[in-house]
């Protein structure tokens, strides 16, 4: 009786793995994958040194079923970024705007450009 | 010729380099972080209960100035916020209610038992849903909503210091 019981123990032990699997069944590939594109790149706003498929805590995983839940209701993405925007603040989104930060994508850019010319004229220079 | 230039134009980047490092050194405003709700209007659409089981009405949220703490009975700094509320409380109006935040009935109702109650009532959310669409990040956090907006919001710990920044002005 007592080994049946073991026997029991280690196969509801088994079965954990399975239920962690179906967390979010009514998603598919699609959007199990954009569940975890938009999760990668909202920052936890409880733990803010990672994103919330990295944290713990009840508020990351309770956004990450918001999330899901808003992806299962015809939400775009753009959509859910701006709805964790209004809520917690720009702080949240990972994702750089690169709209908005035009000046931090330009100057390597440029300097970049900048360097090529410099090389390339000096090195024409020195071999005439 | 073109050395030259060169140089010059290294030097001038490093000095922007360097004048943008020191003016981002000068310039210690708040750093980003969550932003808080205040400004916002109170959203509550799901039905309320307390801790008891007793449904409440929406209004006794909405009407005139209520300051709403989220606490929960495995909350450590709650525990540590828990006397500042009552004496709070105590020496003042201020009509405080609570919200039990991802919590067991039981444990809660037995926190309050231990420590004393200074709530006119818990809301009970188990699930965490009504604190998730309120911008809850976790607990403790306090709000001073007045007629239906909130006004305050602090997260974390509130004390003395806090309670004269944020809360007591309007009060």
């Amino acid at each position: 009786m007592k080994n049946l019981l073991h026997i029991f123990k280690i196969l509801i032990i088994f079965a954990l793995p399975i239920a962690a699997e179906n967390l979010y069944q009514n998603l598919n590939s699609d959007q199990l994958k954009r569940l975890d594109y938009l999760s990668e790149n909202i920052r936890c706003p409880k733990c803010s040194y990672g994103n919330i498929n990295s944290s713990n805590a009840p508020i990351a995983k309770d956004l990450k079923q918001e999330i899901a839940n808003l992806i299962e209701e015809g939400y775009t993405d753009d959509e859910i970024f701006n709805l964790m925007e209004e809520r917690y603040g720009n702080y949240v989104i990972l994702k750089t705007n690169i709209t908005e930060n035009k000046t931090l994508f330009l100057i390597p850019l440029m300097v970049f450009l900048i360097s090529i010319l410099l090389v390339t004229t000096y090195t024409i220079k020195r071999s005439k | 010729m073109v050395t030259r230039y060169f140089l010059v134009l290294i030097l001038a980047l490093l000095v922007m380099m360097l004048s943008i490092l020191s003016l981002s050194l000068v310039q210690t405003d708040e750093l980003q972080t969550i932003k808080t709700q205040e400004g916002k209007k109170l959203i509550i659409s799901e039905k309320i209960l307390d801790l008891n089981g007793n449904e409440i009405p929406l209004q006794s949220l909405t009407e005139g100035k209520v300051l709403l703490n989220v606490w929960a009975s495995w909350c450590i700094t709650c525990l540590v916020e828990h006397p500042f509320l009552k004496s709070i409380t105590e020496s003042k109006d201020v009509k405080l209610i609570g919200i039990n935040y991802k919590d067991q009935n039981l444990n809660a109702l037995k926190y309050l038992d231990r420590n004393g109650d200074p709530y006119e009532f818990s809301i009970f959310d188990l699930s965490g849903d009504i604190s998730l669409k309120l911008g809850v990040t976790g607990a403790p956090e306090t709000f001073l909503v007045v007629d239906g907006e909130i006004v305050s919001h602090r997260i974390g710990e509130v004390n003395l210091k806090v309670w004269n920044e944020k809360f007591a002005p309007y009060f």
